[in-house]
Parts: structure tokens; sequence; C-alpha cells
């Protein structure tokens, strides 16, 4: 089974939900991969893919990929996989970019190309003065505790309890 | 010690630049007094101290590239920071976010509680959620003090080269700093990256957003690296997304049934319409793909040259994926 899937080729038609349009995206494994029924790691293993192998991405959901490959649909975690290089010319943040339709964009590209340029460089930084004008505009928008917890109650946003990823056991 | 610090952050708030090198070879304990080093100083640095170390390079960053003018979107991105940077063990820092004029994909992090996002940066964003990982990767690089570790190891080698050619001690302190930002540069403490990647992970998924957004940004970030100039130039002094993206995969991993496996997706703010582009545009001579090939290959630390390192608030700050 291994073998017959070190090298995966496909085109399929797929549907990416956030966006409700039809495109192919094709993404490439850094490293050998389980693709798992569900989006869960405890998740009924659906087949083995090799490093090197490509899949057409269906949708995301949260750091998972709904992959099609000849083994069969299923989900990966999506730190497993490389997304084809953009062009890095013209608008790029969503609607033109491979990977701005797979993060289902919400707004228009509103994006100058970079290539070329570089806005803030070492030498700027060195350079620049302390800008007393622009720090009390700083200031002046700073957010308390109050407003911040306010306007994420309003979003809808709820707080959850999460240990950090290096907390000790 | 924590008199020195305060000694030293005042006299780099008016040594505007770095003058050319002089003469004079000076060692560290002299400016501290009684044999304290920087590495001791930063060592004892107290939250007060921290702040205003912070506020300085702040304030210097935007004397580099002022804030976009657009008061909404700057309200905006201090409550959605406020927000997430209440979700960690020092919500009570003085926490400042802005959103600067530069084309450039880059944010920032300095100490005691301050935060600086691209225009550039922000405006690849999809989602709320993507700036709550952003600025939680920053916000970890603060909580956790990153910086003063890194100060404290570049003030160690320092101690060691000698400084010399300084002309008076202003230069000195500006050239303390500007050791430590090569150092910072150099890209020594891979290890701080990814520990603030994980952070932003954690703080997001905290805070009630979808846990993933800072991992889509590594992978937009990933997909335009190599033929982004400005990109593989930041790319020299960091760990490459692709490699970021492989260590917070393992450490996530074993951990990812402790992730909410919701979390919500707001719409980010837009720029608001009729804010211009960002004016600071010039070109640049591309060695992207050379720089890129040097990343795991880091030059040795370069002691000071002639006109001394200046005050870099870039390596003093950390940076998200450049400085």
């Amino acid at each position: 089974m291994r073998k017959a899937l070190l090298s995966i080729r496909l085109t399929l038609l797929v549907v990416l939900s956030a966006a409700a349009s039809a495109f192919a995206q094709q993404v490439t494994l850094e490293r050998d991969s389980p693709l798992y029924a569900e989006p869960r790691l405890d998740a009924p293993q659906v087949t083995q893919l090799k490093q090197g192998a490509t899949g057409e991405v269906v949708a995301k959901q949260g750091g998972w990929l709904n992959l099609k490959t000849p083994g069969g649909a299923g989900w990966l975690f999506s730190f497993n996989v490389r997304f084809p290089a953009q062009k890095a010319e013209g608008s790029e943040s969503g609607t033109g970019s491979a990977l701005g339709r797979v993060f289902s964009p919400r707004r228009p590209a509103s994006v100058t190309s970079t290539i070329g340029i570089r806005g803030l460089d070492e030498e700027d930084l060195k350079h620049a003065n302390f800008n007393a004008g622009q720090m009390k505009l700083l200031d002046g928008f700073v957010a308390s505790k109050q407003a911040a917890e306010e306007r994420a109650r309003t979003t809808g946003l709820a707080p959850a309890t999460v240990e950090y990823l290096d907390a000790k056991k | 010690m924590t008199h020195a610090l305060k000694i030293w952050v005042a006299v780099i708030a008016i040594t505007a630049a770095c003058g050319p090198a002089g003469a004079a070879s000076i060692d560290l304990g002299r400016i501290f007094g009684a044999g304290k080093d920087l590495a001791t100083a930063a060592g004892g640095m107290d939250e007060k101290d921290e702040i205003a170390v912070g506020r300085e390079v702040a304030g210097r960053t935007l004397g580099a590239a002022p804030l976009v003018p657009d008061p909404e979107l700057q309200s905006y991105v201090n409550r959605v920071g406020r927000w997430v940077a209440s979700q960690t063990e020092r919500p009570d820092l003085p926490w400042h976010f802005g959103v600067i004029d530069s084309p450039a994909l880059n944010a920032f992090a300095a100490p005691g509680g301050y935060v600086l996002i691209t225009r550039g940066l922000y405006e690849i964003l999809d989602s709320e959620a993507q700036l709550a990982g952003v600025l939680g990767h920053e916000i970890g690089h603060i909580v956790r003090r990153h910086h003063i570790t890194v100060m404290q190891k570049s003030a160690a080698v320092s101690a060691g080269v000698q400084l010399a050619q300084v002309r008076d001690r202003g230069a000195l302190a500006s050239n303390l700093i500007g050791t430590g930002a090569e150092v910072f540069a150099r890209g020594l403490d891979k290890s701080a990256e990814f520990e603030a990647d994980q952070i932003g992970v954690v703080l997001a998924a905290r805070a009630g957003y979808n846990p993933y957004g800072l991992i889509e940004v590594l992978h937009k970030l990933a997909a335009r690296g190599a033929e982004d100039a400005s990109l593989a130039l930041l790319f020299k002094t960091h760990p490459h997304p692709n490699e970021r993206l492989q260590q917070l995969g393992d450490a996530l991993t074993p951990r990812v049934g402790a992730l909410p496996s919701g979390g919500m997706e707001p719409a980010i703010r837009a720029v608001s319409a009729g804010v211009s582009p960002p004016a600071a545009v010039k070109p640049v001579a591309v060695e992207g793909a050379r720089a890129l090939q040097e990343e795991a290959a880091a030059p040795p630390l370069k002691p000071a040259g002639k006109g001394g390192f200046g005050i870099d608030p870039g390596g003093v700050l950390r940076g998200i994926f450049g400085r």
C-alpha cells in the first residue's frame, strides 16, 4: 500500500466549503503522514501518505485539511503539507491565491506586491529617532482590560481554559 | 543594578544617533559600576525597567514608521490585542498595540507590553483569529521575557569583546543595544521563536478564537517566501516558516486534544477606505535566494566596526518572522 502511494497524482474537482466555489487545490506532503477518517488524531486511519505525495484539498477545519487521494478521502493535520509557492506579484491576499482560497478570504484583496521593496529596513530602524508625538498617539489608542473584555463579549468570544503546550504535567 | 539600567535607558533616550567611532576603550564595569556588567544588570531588570526599555524601543520604531492614520483600526487592534494579552499571566502590563505604516511583512514585540504589526502583514490576514495568533506570538515573547534573556546573552558576548571604539558613554550604551541586536539578528535562539509560536496558538484558543490562525499565517509566509525579496531577507535572521510549522506540529500533535476544536473566526477589520497606502516604498537590491540559503549557517558575531552598531530597535524587538 505504501509503495503504491509513493507518487500520488490527483485531479479532482473539489468544492471549498467556506468559499463555496469549485476549485482544485493541490498540496504536497512534507513528511509521511496518516490520513484520518475524521479531523481527530484518535480517529481511524484511512491510509498512510508518504512524503512528496500530493492530494487535493476539499475543505479545512481548524488545523485540519480534508484531502482526496487515490487511497481514499480523509483528514490531514495541516502542519504536514506545503502549498505551492505563490507568484509574489500583483494582489494576492485573497481570491487570486491558492492559499487564499483554502483559507477562505473574508474580504477582497487589497495588497500591493512587496517584491522588490522593503518598507522598514535595518537602516531605518538604526537611525530612527524616538518619536514622542507618535508615542502619544499610541498611548491614546490603548484599550483597558475592561473595554477589551466587553468587546470580546459582544463579539461572542468565550474564554477557554487551555494549558501552555510546554506546561509541566 | 536596577539603578544602572535606568541610567542606561536615560542615556539612550538622549543619544539620538550613534556617532562615528572614537578610540577610547571602555569596559562594561565602568559604565555600570562596582563590577556590574550588563548581563547582571539585565538579569535584575524589574518590570518598570522592562517597560522603560520597551517604550524607548517602540518610540524609535515609530520614528522609523509611524502609525497608520486610522484611529478606528488602531483602537480595534488594541481591543483584540488586549483581550489576547488578558489570557496571560501578565494581564496588567501596559499593553500597547499599533499598526505601523510599512509595506513590509513584520510584527514586533518590545519588552513591557509593546506590540507593533506592519500594515503589510496586517493586510494579508484573513480573519481576526489570524490576527490573534500573530499578536499572541508577540505577546508570548513579552510574557516570557525573551528580550531579557537575549540581552543577558549579548551582554556576555560584549563583555568578552571589551567594546572598543566608542566616543562616549552614550555611544557605548547605543553599542550595547546594537550588540544585542546583532546577537538577536543572528537568530541565536530559534527556540524563543518556536516557543512564541506555541504560545500564540494557545493564547488564541484561550481567547475563544480558532487556535490555528497563526498556522494559517505561517502557511501564507511559507508559500510566498522564496520569491519574495523582503521576506527572504527576513528569513535570513529567523527560522523559516516551514521549520516553524514543523516544530509547531511536533509540539501540538501530542496535545491537540487539549485544544478546543471550535473557536471563532470573526472577520478582521479592514484598513479604513481613504487611508493612503504605505509611503515607505523603496527599491532594494535583491539577495533573496542567497540569504535564504545562508539561514542555517549564521555568520559569526561581528565586533563593532566603524560607526558602531547604533541603536537597532528591530534587533531588540522580537519579530514574528523578522525584526
